[in-house]
């Protein structure tokens, strides 16, 4: 579209003038001062704040802002992020030139907080008279209506109702009138009050209305937003100010809320004005204005709850991150999925190859370097010896005396050469899922033998068998004796043990040995032969594949052997599989490095191929690596490389949530058994709740004819899901515990809260059954497939990202579920042991055969933990209960993030994107 | 084989109820010269059994007529088409060719269908079998969303055609060489095994429309079907995977009996053997061999439509 067409017709307004960098700039000091507004409201800003307190505030929020605008103006000159929006570059410019305004106005003038409020209030006024003005002149380019509307006319004056009601009785005296009704109460009515209120409110409403648009917006603003500014400027109502309303209301009305709210309502007011008057008044004009409405009163939405989750933040930081301490190398090992996952995305394509594609590509790497950046100095740290910590002060209430001491401790980052198992196992089983979703499959391409395939077999039946063998011997008793049998009196001593342990012993370094010839079998298919390397890699790609998998899949079964008769074999220093762990892991690491570097120079299905072969190459590599954190895990016995101990115990410690309460010293401890109760409780609710409402849900959405019966139960299942909670507690109290060993239990409580996400879990389940395309099912049922195995291999997949969204989102409301759990939990506060639900499991001689002392006896929760600390005052400092609530926030928090990241996993494997 | 057929299975009675089976009922209240023109068609004759014989087909939705005494034979290893505007009843006559209108609560069959001799809208037939033995490609191409090898095994695998013992089962090894050898098959046959041989493991939802579409036809293949139903199979498609199809849908014809809705006419004569012609009420008007109906059809109704005057 050529400029001259843009000029000849009025589609697109001409370039932007000073007017309407003007109007920008208005409208973004509306928004800071909306935002400055609400700052003051949660009273994170005090009203009072004047001189250098004000100006460095200012100047912060300069910095953010001007950082946050100043990067995307660079990115949008260097066409990475393209802005070319005239209105979004002007109140982006707006932004930064109103808060360098505030800045130098609180240099200048003696100013508070609450004085600057009047005289922006006053600017903005005066911005939004002088549009309407020079617009009813014809000065600027407008397209107004001959009215601001009935809407907005009656808007107005509400306003001016209540502005008149406030005032009048300021400044009128009194002229009370007292009149009976029939039934003989007395009505007083205040003239004072109601006769300024009916002129100011109807003056308001006609200069809305009568004069044209622009003069219609600007008038009422201007003596809206100026009163309003005056108010606060002169003083009339100050911080300090307070209002009684009198003998009928109880309270007062402070300046410290009146002021805010003056700030807000004056804010959206002019924004509103501003905005109209920026883009023309008229249809558009009203649009434009009532976005910005809109979006300021979304703003306000978030920033409700940004400010709840950091007034928990700054309250529990210090005490819940007291102690912690994380060893370099972990953290470097648990960086390592993260960076894979960048380097992904800086991967995908980065655009269309004009001239900017390297400013892309560029942004594109940013993630990458962060990450690596962290990498680096992470490694630099561990190299060097060196040792980070951040200081931080928290608050005890010690035992014995009533007195608070202030402890100092830090969160640490040492350059211990330890790695805990558990962080290599859960680092490295991500990673290897993540190179197996690139690696596909590959058993369509290549030559395939017959005796690969016998070698491919007799694989996995070694596997099979050898994990057979070990989960037999750890159910054996250790010594076997059979007594009588069938009325013979024959007595065997058999001792496991003693026969096992041999056969085990030379099992491991068989399976050991068999792993790393088949290693070996994957690098010498690439290396040895005739040709080229790239077509050897995609003929053996079985032998290659074989070989890898098969490895890590027999050293694997014969580590887990390793435990169920103690036993861990070693050749001089070196403890077999370990060994054999890291040296398949190099092999295999070569094989994906050289694949990678094949399939740079190959065409494009060989490429593909070799792709597939290196992802696969790392898979292995990392799955030995875990096979080797297996082992340290299984045996307890650590394996020192290089310098750097793969520990059972790890160098990675967060006290508040992995350590006990202590009590009787000042030192704090932690609330690991709260966590843990609550992770049972959850798993519990869960185990109990999802089975029966996605079985449901399947029933009524694909079985059940659609009437009576199923709105009835839609009904039935609303209603559960609105019944309050502490309903369900008392239903616990009442019902289930005289019927579960009588006493508040862990059992109940996982009853309770499962009753309390059945409803979700079906109400979610329903909608994401009914959303699966019926295409799915007719292509399923003209394959004559019956309708439970289309529901059970179609459609129940298919619907998986909503009923998994269902379930973390319900996870997340009763994991902080409090009332019933008073109720039916009972509140065990500051336990030191940590329930063992899965070790207390029993079998008995009678039904139910099963008993487990652990969930019949009550246990303690975050949330009730939360509730005795603070509001009960039972024990433990207040400060340890902030920490608390900040742990169970960030526990919710983390189902939430984990529902998120599963639902768009599994959404983009369905959909393909 | 035709006695599979109608042996009753709990499954498949549960579909069948709400659909009024009668076999005995015909009406017949058309115009005079439509009563000749039919005199005229049902002379179509050809050599051999028919593999689909349909008689007095009668379709209500509701209310609605939408198939109104169809009876024609379809002969087997052929083409068939059927054509017509839209709305005129051909896809409703399709589904019914393998009971599809079952699914529809709705409707209401009244009328027969044999395959092979055998009555499919008997209160005993078995819908597994029929399906298996009658397959069906839609108007748009759906895949399931897993991968290809699972997309073309899913219904063998769901009959018990393919066998994996139990051992391979507990080794969660699935892939036996029956199940390889059934993908390749069908693939090839669905001339689709060139393009993704390397890629069986990815998704079915990352291939192309016609791609697609070529494996919803080796889907159907795989269940080893004898009659091939096609719901306009290439309208969703761009110039060139149609042809793709429509050369797919001629060697088809040699193995398969291929009955296909088309709305493109020129598809239909390059394609088909014999083309039935409906129009709108749902009535067969014309049923001939496809170059008699292009070039001389008896039905000045048919011309019409034919030389784009109506429809």
């Amino acid at each position: 579209m050529s400029d001259a067409y843009a000029q000849e017709t009025t589609l697109v307004r001409e370039d932007s003038n000073y007017v309407d960098r003007a109007l920008d700039t208005t409208i973004a000091l509306t928004i800071v001062s909306f935002l400055l507004g609400l700052l003051t409201a949660i009273q994170v800003v005090a009203l009072t704040t004047g001189g250098n307190a004000l100006t460095t505030l200012h100047l912060q929020l300069l910095a953010v802002v001007g950082g946050g605008i100043g990067t995307v103006g660079v990115l949008s000159w260097l066409g990475v992020v393209p802005i070319t929006d005239q209105r979004v570059r002007g109140i982006g410019i707006g932004l930064v030139l109103s808060l360098l305004g505030l800045t130098i106005l609180s240099v200048v003038l003696p100013v508070t907080m609450a004085s600057l409020f009047g005289i922006v209030l006053l600017l903005e006024a005066a911005a939004v008279l002088t549009a309407g003005v020079l617009s009813w002149q014809g000065l600027f380019d407008t397209d107004p209506s001959p009215s601001a509307g009935l809407v907005a006319g009656i808007a107005f004056g509400i306003i001016g109702l209540l502005i008149g009601a406030a005032f009048g009785g300021m400044f009128l005296p009194s002229i009370a009138f007292s009149f009976g009704l029939p039934d003989g109460t007395l009505v007083s009515v205040d003239f004072a009050h109601l006769l300024p209120a009916l002129v100011v409110g109807v003056a308001l409403a006609a200069a809305t209305i009568a004069p044209r648009e622009d003069l219609g917006t600007a008038i009422p603003t201007m003596v809206l937003v100026g009163g309003l500014g005056l108010v606060i400027l002169t003083g009339a109502i100050g911080p300090g100010w307070t209002w009684s309303p009198g003998e009928d209301i109880d309270g007062s009305f402070t300046g410290q809320i009146v002021i805010p709210l003056f700030v807000l309502v004056g804010s959206v007011v002019s924004s509103w004005g501003a905005a109209k008057a920026r883009a023309g008044y008229g249809a558009v004009g009203r649009q434009f204005g009532s976005y910005l409405v809109i979006y300021l009163n979304a703003a306000t939405m978030v920033a409700i709850m940004v400010s709840i989750v950091a007034f928990v933040l700054m309250k529990g930081l210090n005490y819940a991150f007291h102690g912690v301490t994380i060893g370099a190398l972990s953290a470097l090992v648990l960086l390592a999925p993260l960076l894979a996952v960048v380097v992904d995305w800086a991967r995908t394509p980065a655009g269309t190859p004009d001239w900017h594609a390297g400013a892309r590509q560029a942004f594109r790497a940013i993630p990458v370097v962060l990450v690596g950046g962290l990498a680096g100095w992470l490694a630099f740290l561990q190299v060097t010896g060196g040792r980070f910590a951040v200081p931080f002060q928290y608050t005890v209430k010690l035992p014995n005396e009533n007195t608070n001491e202030v402890l100092d401790t830090a969160a640490t980052i040492t350059s211990e050469p330890t790695v805990g198992t558990l962080v290599v196992i859960f680092s490295g089983l991500l990673l290897t899922w993540y190179f197996l979703r690139k690696y596909g499959s590959l058993r369509s391409v290549g030559t395939q033998s017959d005796r690969l395939a016998d070698v491919e077999r007799w694989i996995g039946i070694a596997v099979g068998v050898t994990l057979l063998l070990s989960a037999v011997l750890l159910v054996l008793p250790p010594v076997l004796e059979v007594g009588v049998l069938f009325g013979v009196e024959l007595f065997v001593w058999l001792n496991v043990d003693t026969i096992a342990r041999p056969v085990v012993s030379v099992l491991v370094p068989v399976g050991a040995v068999a792993a790393i010839s088949l290693a070996v079998l994957a690098i010498q298919t690439l290396v040895v032969g005739s040709g080229r390397m790239a077509d050897r890699a995609f003929e053996g790609v079985h032998r290659i594949r074989v070989g890898l998998f098969g490895g890590v899949g027999l050293l694997a079964a014969v580590t887990i052997a390793q435990p169920s008769v103690g036993v861990n074999p070693r050749i001089g220093p070196w403890d077999i599989v370990p060994a054999v762990a890291l040296v398949g892991a190099a092999l295999a690491f070569t094989a994906g490095i050289v694949t990678a570097a094949l399939a740079r120079s190959a065409d494009d299905r060989l490429e593909r191929v070799l792709r597939k072969e290196s992802a696969l190459g790392l898979a292995a590599t990392t799955g030995f690596v875990v096979v080797a954190a297996l082992h340290v895990a299984v045996t307890w016995v650590d394996f020192t490389v290089a310098g750097v101990t793969v520990g059972v115990t790890g160098t990675l410690s967060w006290p508040m949530t992995m350590s006990s309460y202590i009590p009787l010293v000042p030192e704090p401890g932690g609330i690991l058994p709260a966590v843990v109760g609550t992770v049972w409780l959850v798993v519990g609710a869960a185990l109990f709740a999802v089975p029966l409402g996605v079985g449901a849900a399947v029933f009524l959405t694909e079985y059940a004819e659609q009437g009576k019966f199923t709105g009835l139960v839609e009904v039935a299942t609303n209603s559960l899901w609105s019944t309050p909670s502490v309903v369900f507690g008392l239903f616990g109290a009442a019902f289930l515990i005289p019927r579960l060993g009588e006493q508040e239990s862990l059992l109940t409580g996982m009853l309770v809260l499962g009753f309390m996400l059945l409803p979700l879990v079906l109400i979610t389940s329903r909608e994401a059954i009914k959303s699966v395309p019926d295409e799915y099912r007719d292509a399923s049922a003209a394959l004559g497939v019956s309708k439970w195995e289309t529901v059970k291999s179609v459609v129940l997949p298919a619907a998986v990202p909503g009923v998994i969204t269902g379930v973390i989102l319900g996870v997340g409301r009763i994991a902080g579920e409090t009332a019933p759990l008073i109720l039916v939990l009972g509140s065990t506060l500051n336990e030191t042991s940590v329930v063992d639900v899965l070790g207390a499991f029993r079998f008995v001689g009678h039904p139910p055969f099963v008993a487990n002392d652990m969930l019949l006896a009550s246990s303690p929760a975050v949330p009730t933990q939360i509730w005795a600390i603070i509001s009960a005052g039972v024990a433990g400092s207040t400060s340890m209960g902030w920490g608390s609530a900040l742990v169970l926030l960030l526990i919710v928090l983390t189902f939430y993030a984990v529902g998120i990241v599963t639902r768009s996993y599994f959404r983009r494997k369905l959909n393909y994107e | 084989m035709s006695n599979a057929l109608n042996e009753s299975k709990t499954e498949s009675s549960s579909e069948s109820t709400g659909v009024t089976t009668d076999v005995s009922t015909s009406t017949t209240t058309t115009g005079e010269s439509d009563e000749q023109i039919r005199d005229e068609w049902s002379d179509f004759h050809f050599d051999g059994p028919a593999k689909l014989s349909v008689e007095d087909l009668n379709v209500h939705y509701g209310t609605d007529h939408a198939l109104t005494d169809v009876s024609m034979e379809i002969p087997e290893n052929s083409v068939t088409a059927l054509i017509g505007p839209s709305g005129c009843g051909k896809s409703t006559y399709l589904r019914c060719l393998n009971r599809m209108n079952d699914r529809i609560k709705a409707a209401r069959i009244e009328g027969s269908v044999e395959l092979d001799g055998t009555e499919i809208y008997d209160a005993n037939a078995n819908l597994v079998e029929l399906r298996k033995r009658v397959g069906m490609v839609f108007q748009q191409p759906n895949p399931f969303p897993k991968s290809i090898r699972d997309n073309i095994s899913y219904g063998p695998r769901k009959h018990g055609d393919i066998d994996t013992g139990l051992l391979a089962r507990l080794l969660g090894r699935d892939d036996t060489d029956e199940e390889i050898e059934l993908v390749e098959r069908s693939l090839r046959q669905a001339a689709l095994w060139d393009e993704v041989s390397d890629r069986l493991d990815d998704n079915a939802l990352g291939l192309s429309g016609g791609q697609q579409q070529r494996l919803c036809i080796a889907r159907a293949l795989a269940t080893d079907p004898e009659v091939i139903l096609m719901d306009e199979p290439a309208s969703a498609l761009d110039p060139i995977a149609t042809s793709k199809i429509e050369d797919l849908v001629e060697e088809l014809s040699e193995e398969y009996t291929v009955v296909i809705v088309t709305h493109n006419m020129q598809q239909a004569a390059r394609i088909s053997d014999q083309t039935a012609v409906f129009l709108t009420g749902g009535e067969l008007v014309e049923y001939d061999d496809t170059e008699k109906i292009f070039e001389n059809p008896e039905s000045q109704r048919v011309e019409d439509y034919i030389s784009g005057k109506f429809g």
